[in-house]
């Protein structure tokens, strides 16, 4: 489709992350033993034929510039099209960051303009799915539409988390109401667009913030041809941490909804040389996903290992996403935990122990335990569920060795100190 | 820094490997779980700041290029220098195949005498080792040799299978016998790795292109001569782990070293990063039911039977029920329900029927085929052959690629064949 550019909406900080979005995009959020979650509308966009991408990053861009570089996994290092990442910036009249959605969009338009595509195809940087682009641009072909947006069914106590539409049975979109207590609508917006080039030109003109609030809306309501396209695969935004883990989770499920295995639609991602997963005499692994790099001599159930996690000997993880390079010392036990990349479990430690609910402001992080990116839970220690060790989290913030139940333990780092 | 550059031979049959080698190069062969042979040798060059390869191909080269293609794992994609494969060519004087290693070199004279540097470092695609090959400059130019060969000490059985060298305390090589029959003094053995001061190898090649009777190789004419000359040659004695794969034995055992306490390289060290091709696999899937132990396994893996001793290369997929034991599974082959794989090397792409037994009972006749490479009681199975559900096949047995179901008319017995269709050429 040479006459397409997606515009991939990856500015979110993701505040319902905590410890796990605290220096990073949530579409840099590694997902899936693997991949990050961008990579999913980076890969689809590259089996649909979408060959001109834009990244619109703005929380923690460093995170994401690293591991899009020029685009190669997904093909997009062209000459012509291929992938660019559009970072707020300065001219002589004016600096801003981007203040919302339509903003962000907005703020370049001037690469847009250049390029005149026929249509711009906006997506969300923060979304796990698997789906082709060809058949939604069919769709709003067909209909002669302005805008088309792909819609999907979701349950009715979520609805506050979407942007609920209504459509009649020509698929023309009457209502869309931005995350409603309660709604008739069943179906969500999945934050997937396609626009005309020159309607969304045109909408831009008076300086929108919000791509939803701000265009959508005024244009179903002035009757505009906005039409829905309906997505019937697995979808998930996985912008807090009980998505985040229940998407992770979907993956060990005996029959997974999303399927990475499927040779025809593989998630393309940056991958690092790590060798073949290495299995003691004494491993025992079960319903997980395991990444190359790993080296197991524990148990290991329902959980995702991403590259190179050692998991020691006597060591038991359950219902956990353990990132990259994490060590898990002989002895000690993960029980409904997400550790970040390069933390350590000491030996005999236990992450995610007993069973209280937590308080209620804590809600968010949905009875788990978080450990930060390079932190330390000290040998024989216990962190109780629910609780959030911080980035670089250490022996100091445990109290004789135990850290209760609905602790949340800041973010440390050596050059914060020196300040 | 002068540019340094290296060539790689990597044109050998590999004939005692078998089935493996049939219908690839030797250096092209699987191994590890991801890698192939060869990239521990491009690993070595692009770790040791070694960015200008010519790798030399011939036999079967296929699968070799497709590997290597133009660098990109090595970071060889470059614009200056990278990795040039160099296939014998018809058309420029001199021009014919290759008829020895040191031929191949000289078949490409114009291509070292572009290249600057003092060096010349020649190597061979067919071991698996790390080595710094910046330590071995350092050596051949604190002894201003003409030529140093790297050395490893190999068991005294071992002696006839490698060119044996003797030398003086300091390093200097006194004899040079390839593949010695008789008894010899030393243990060192070429490494296939040579460091030649690159105005003596071109003189050297060009003189042995004019030498009536000369088979053109490194091992057998080059350096025995230059030795009984008594020129400048040195061995520099590499303490590491250094393993040539070359027979089914050492290739299965080499494979099986990896899964012990103390493998004899570590894979794992991120400052020397086995490079290699690797297609978008998702991390290994094991699913309820599936018992893991002792073994390697590689992305893109889906487990649901029992794997132990063994080693599974990226995309294998081992069914409810079935159970693989001590083998080494090649890349996307699918092990049926119930099946045992026992003691087997199981080239790509194979399927081995629901029920079927590979590897099987106490005789172990030496294969039909190849007595002298096929006596251990391996099983061998070939690229995208097809084993019918329930098929049993005994030890020592080889089946060829790309067989199908209606191959089979009964149980394989022990040593016994079953060919696939003639490769096209």
């Amino acid at each position: 489709m040479r006459n397409v550019m997606a515009l991939i909406l990856s500015g979110g900080g993701g505040e319902r992350l905590g410890v796990l979005s605290a220096e990073r995009a949530v579409s840099a959020l590694p997902f899936g033993g693997k991949y990050r979650v961008i990579d999913f509308s980076l890969s689809n966009c590259c089996h649909s034929g979408i060959g001109h991408v834009g990244v619109l990053a703005q929380h923690a861009p460093a995170s994401l510039n690293d591991h899009i570089g020029a685009g190669r996994p997904w093909d997009l290092d062209r000459r012509q099209g291929g992938v660019v990442i559009l970072q707020p910036f300065q001219t002589r009249s004016h600096a801003g960051w981007y203040r919302g959605t339509a903003d962000a969009i907005t703020q370049n338009w001037d690469y847009l303009e250049e390029r005149r595509p026929d249509r711009v195809l906006v997506l969300s940087g923060d979304h796990v799915y698997r789906m082709d682009y060809r058949a939604l641009f069919l769709a709003h072909e067909q209909r002669g539409a302005s805008v088309t947006l792909a819609v999907t069914r979701v349950p009715a106590d979520q609805t506050r988390r979407f942007g609920m539409v209504t459509m009649d049975r020509g698929g023309r979109v009457r209502t869309l109401e931005e995350k409603p207590e309660r709604s008739a609508a069943s179906h969500a917006s999945m934050g997937i667009y396609v626009f005309e080039f020159d309607v969304l030109r045109e909408m831009l003109r008076s300086r929108p913030v919000d791509l939803v609030l701000d265009v959508l809306r005024p244009l179903v309501d002035a009757g505009e041809r906005v039409y829905a396209h309906e997505f019937n695969g697995f979808w998930e935004d996985v912008g807090t941490v009980a998505s985040y883990y229940r998407a992770n989770l979907e993956l060990v499920q005996p029959e997974p909804r999303l399927q990475l295995h499927d040779s025809r639609w593989p998630i393309l991602t940056r991958d690092e040389e790590r060798p073949a997963v290495l299995l003691s005499g004494d491993a025992s692994v079960e319903d997980s996903l395991v990444a190359n790099g790993c080296v197991i001599e524990g148990r290991v159930e329902r959980s995702i290992l991403f590259a190179g996690v050692r998991v020691g000997p006597g060591a038991a993880v359950r219902d956990a996403v353990v990132m990259a390079d994490v060590v898990i010392d002989g002895g000690a036990r993960v029980n409904r935990a997400i550790l970040d990349k390069y933390a350590r479990v000491g030996e005999g430690a236990v992450v995610g122990d007993g069973d209280e609910p937590g308080p209620p402001d804590l809600q968010w992080l949905a009875g788990l335990v978080l450990v930060g990116k390079d932190a330390w839970v000290p040998p024989g220690g216990r962190v109780m569920r629910p609780a959030s060790i911080g980035v670089g989290g250490r022996y100091e913030d445990f109290i004789d060795g135990v850290l209760p139940s609905g602790s949340v333990v800041g973010n440390r780092r050596w050059y914060e100190e020196l300040r | 820094m002068t540019t340094r550059y290296a060539y790689i031979l990597a044109g050998g049959l590999g004939s005692r490997l078998c089935l493996l080698s049939e219908r690839r190069a030797k250096p092209a062969v699987p191994f590890g779980g991801k890698y192939r042979i060869i990239d521990f040798t491009l690993s070595n060059c692009v770790n040791s700041g070694i960015f200008d390869i010519g790798v030399l191909t011939q036999y079967r080269p296929t699968s070799l290029n497709e590997h290597i293609g133009i660098g990109r794992p090595w970071d060889l994609d470059r614009s200056h220098g990278g990795v040039q494969l160099l296939q014998p060519a018809p058309g420029t004087a001199p021009s014919d195949w290759y008829q020895g290693t040191a031929d191949a070199i000289y078949q490409n004279l114009m291509h070292l005498k572009r290249r600057r540097g003092d060096e010349v470092l020649i190597l061979s695609g067919d071991h698996i080792y790390k080595m710094d090959y910046n330590v071995l400059y350092a050596f051949h130019r604190a002894n201003h040799a003409s030529v140093t060969v790297a050395v490893t000490e190999v068991p005294e059985k071992d002696v006839s299978q490698f060119g044996i060298m003797e030398t003086e305390p300091n390093g200097r090589i006194t004899a040079f016998k390839e593949k010695p029959r008789g008894p010899v003094s030393s243990r060192l053995a070429s490494m296939g790795v040579y460091l030649f001061d690159r105005d003596t190898l071109i003189r050297l090649l060009v003189e042995d292109a004019g030498i009536a009777g000369s088979t053109h190789d490194f091992g057998k004419d080059i350096l025995p001569r230059l030795v009984a000359r008594g020129a400048g040659v040195f061995a520099y004695r590499f303490p590491d782990y250094w393993q040539d794969v070359g027979t089914l034995d050492s290739y299965y055992e080499a494979n099986l070293a990896f899964l012990g306490e103390r493998p004899p390289l570590d894979l794992h060290d991120p400052a020397w990063i086995i490079h290699t091709q690797s297609a978008d696999r998702p991390p290994v899937r094991f699913i309820h039911g599936a018992a893991v132990r002792h073994s390697m396994v590689t992305n893109g893996c889906v487990i649901a039977g029992e794997v132990s001793h063994s080693v599974l290369f990226p995309g294998v997929v081992v069914a409810p029920g079935a159970v693989v034991r001590d083998s080494i599974v090649m890349h996307d082959t699918i092990i049926g329900p119930g099946a045992v794989v026992d003691r087997a090397i199981v080239d790509k792409e194979a399927v081995v029927g629901a029920e079927a037994r590979v590897g099987f009972g106490d005789e172990m006749p030496p294969n039909r085929a190849c007595p002298e490479h096929l006596s251990s009681g391996l099983v061998v199975v070939g690229k995208r052959a097809r084993l019918p559900e329930g098929i049993h096949i005994g030890r020592n047995a080889r089946i060829g690629a790309q067989v199908v179901e209606a191959d089979f008319t009964a149980p394989v017995p022990a040593g016994g064949v079953v060919d696939g269709p003639e490769s096209m050429h």
